[in-house]
C-alpha cells in the first residue's frame, strides 16, 4: 500500500552544505521531521552518533552504553522493568522504545520540558535520579576519552567542519541526536495493508476505545494521562509542574512496536500486553481485548527491529 | 546550549544514594565454592585463556578491555575505560552449567569459537555477593569464557556444575 519515496533534506546550511546530504526514506504521505537548525542531519553525523550510541565510555566505568538499555531486538526498548544504573542504584521508569522519536513531540515519560533530543541525552549520562551512566561531575571525561582515539578524531571531523571537529559534550549530544532521528519505522504490516482477519477488527475496536489518546502516525497524542493510581514514589508529570491535578500522569506511550517493547506502563508493571490493555478499563470484552492484541502484534516493524543501518557498527571507520 | 540544558537539568535533581555493600551470607550448596575465592590473572586472548577449575571460584584480575583480544566481539563490549578477560573450561560431564558472577558484565560462552545460547539467567542469591548468574546446557568439550565491560580490574567469578 505503502509506496516508499525519498525526500532529500534541503541543505540549507553551511554545515550541510560542506557534509554529505542526508536523505530521508519515507513513506508516501510522511513528512520529514523537524530538524534543530543549529544541528541539521548529515550522514556523517549519524554514523558518529551510531558509534556513540554503542559506545560504553560514555558512562562513568565505561559499563554501560545507550544501547545497554535501548536494545535493537525491543525496538530499542528494554526487556526489564527498570534497569539499574552503573553503581547498582535501581531505575525508576521502563526504558522506552526509540521508534520515530524524531517526530515525538514528548521525549520523556513525564517532563514536558524536555523538547530535543539533543537535551534529553543529559538526562541518562549525567542524571541524578537515578544515576543511570554516572557522569556527573565527570563532564570532562567523555571528551578526554574519545579524543584518544584517531577513528573518533576522524569522525568528529567529518560530522562537524564547522566546529573544526571539535569532541565536546554538545558535539556527542547532537551527534547522538541525529542517529536517534534516523530510527524510523513505518514498515508494519498495519502500514502495509496486511492485517489478518483478526487484526482487522482488532483495529476497529482500537479506533473506536484507544484512539483518543493513541492517535496519529505514531499512536501517540503527546499529551499526559493519570491511567494507573498516583504512586508517590513517582509523582509524574506533577514534578515537572508542580500542579496537584498532574500528580500521577505520564506520557501517552507511542505504540510502534509495542509488542516488542514490554513490559509496559511507565514503570513496567504490566507484566503481558493484555494486561497493560486491562488497566485502561476501557470496557472491552475478552474477545475484543484478543482484537486488538492482534492490531499490536500488527504494528511490529521487523526491518526496523532487523535494519544493520542501526546495529553496532564493527569498523566505523574502514579496515586499515 | 547544551552546558545551560544540563545545569537546568541539574537544578531538579536530588543526590543520588551511595553504594551499599551488602553483607556476605553463604550461597546454597551448589554455588559454595564462591565463599573461598583463589586469585588469578585473567586471559587477554583465547590462546592465552587462563584456565578455571569447575566449582571452584576466583578472585580474577582483570586487565583493561584494550589489552584484551575477543574471539567474538561481545555483544555488548566496554569501553575503553572497562576490564575485560578471557578464561577456558573442560566440561567432561554433559549437564547444566552456572556461570556465577560478582558483577553485570557481560559473558559468552563458547564452543569452536561459536557463542553458546544460555538457557536460564537471573541475580545471584540475597546478600550473597553473586550479582549475576547465567546458565548453559553444555557438552563434552573445551569452552571459552569471555568477560567484558567490568567496571572494575576485579571480579569475582564461578563456573560450576548444578545438580541434575
Amino acid at each position: 500500500m505503502i509506496g516508499r519515496a525519498a525526500l532529500t533534506f534541503a541543505a540549507l546550511t553551511l554545515t550541510a552544505a560542506v557534509a554529505a546530504p542526508w536523505q530521508w526514506e519515507l513513506p508516501t504521505g510522511v513528512t520529514a521531521p523537524i530538524v534543530r537548525p543549529d544541528n541539521p542531519m548529515s550522514a556523517a553525523k549519524v554514523a558518529l552518533g551510531r558509534r556513540l550510541f554503542y559506545d560504553a565510555d560514555l558512562s562513568i566505568d565505561g559499563t554501560m552504553s545507550c544501547a545497554s538499555c535501548h536494545e535493537q531486538k525491543h525496538a530499542f526498548a528494554d526487556g526489564n522493568t527498570t534497569r539499574p544504573g552503573v553503581h547498582g542504584n535501581a531505575g525508576r521508569r521502563n526504558v522506552p522504545g526509540l521508534a520515530n522519536v524524531a517526530w515525538l513531540p514528548v521525549l520523556t515519560s513525564a517532563d514536558p520540558r524536555v523538547t530535543t533530543l539533543e537535551a534529553q541525552v543529559a538526562i541518562p549520562i549525567f542524571g541524578l535520579t537515578p544515576v543511570e551512566m554516572g557522569m556527573h561531575g565527570s563532564e570532562r571525561e567523555i571528551p578526554r576519552r574519545l579524543s584518544r582515539d584517531a577513528c573518533y578524531r576522524r569522525q568528529f571531523r567529518d560530522a562537524f567542519p564547522d566546529r573544526n571537529g571539535r569532541i565536546d559534550i554538545s558535539s556527542v549530544a547532537m551527534a547522538l541526536a541525529s542517529f536517534e532521528r534516523s530510527m524510523v519505522s513505518f514498515d508494519t504490516p498495519a502500514d502495509r495493508g496486511a492485517l489478518l482477519p483478526e487484526a482487522v477488527n482488532g483495529k476497529a475496536v482500537f479506533a473506536r476505545a484507544c484512539a483518543s489518546c493513541h492517535s496519529g502516525p505514531n499512536l501517540t497524542d503527546g499529551r499526559f494521562y493519570a491511567i494507573l493510581p498516583v504512586n508517590p514514589v513517582d509523582r509524574g508529570l506533577a514534578e515537572a509542574t508542580e500542579r496537584t491535578a498532574d500528580e500521577g500522569r505520564f506520557r501517552t506511550p507511542p505504540l510502534r512496536n509495542v509488542a516488542v517493547t514490554g513490559p509496559w506502563f511507565h514503570d513496567g508493571s504490566a507484566r503481558t500486553l493484555r494486561e497493560a490493555i486491562d488497566r485502561h478499563r476501557a470496557a472491552l470484552d475478552a474477545g475484543e481485548t484478543t482484537q486488538v492484541l492482534a492490531y499490536l502484534e500488527a504494528l511490529t516493524d521487523r526491518s526496523f527491529i532487523e535494519n544493520r543501518n542501526f546495529a553496532y557498527p564493527d569498523n566505523p571507520c574502514g579496515k586499515g | 546550549m547544551f552546558n545551560a540544558l544540563i545545569a537546568a537539568m541539574l537544578l531538579q535533581v536530588a543526590g543520588a544514594a551511595p553504594d551499599a555493600r551488602p553483607a556476605i551470607v553463604s550461597p546454597p550448596a551448589e554455588l559454595s565454592g564462591w565463599t573461598s575465592p583463589r586469585p588469578l590473572d585473567a586471559g587477554r586472548t583465547a590462546e592465552r585463556a587462563t584456565v578455571l577449575t569447575l566449582g571452584v571460584a576466583v578472585a580474577a584480575r582483570l586487565p583493561s578491555t584494550r589489552d584484551v583480544r575477543y574471539v567474538v566481539r561481545p555483544e555488548k563490549p566496554g569501553g575503553s575505560v572497562s576490564y575485560g578477560g578471557v578464561f577456558a573450561f573442560t566440561v567432561t560431564t554433559p549437564g547444566r552449567y552456572r556461570i556465577a558472577l560478582g558483577s553485570g558484565a557481560w559473558i559468552d560462552v563458547l564452543a569452536e569459537g561459536r557463542p553458546a545460547i544460555s538457557v536460564a539467567h537471573g541475580h545471584g542469591p540475597a546478600c550473597t555477593g553473586i550479582r549475576k548468574m547465567v546458565d548453559f546446557d553444555l557438552g563434552v568439550g573445551r569452552y571459552v569464557l569471555q568477560v567484558a565491560g567490568n567496571g572494575t580490574a576485579n571480579l569475582p567469578l564461578l563456573v560450576t556444575k548444578l545438580p541434575a
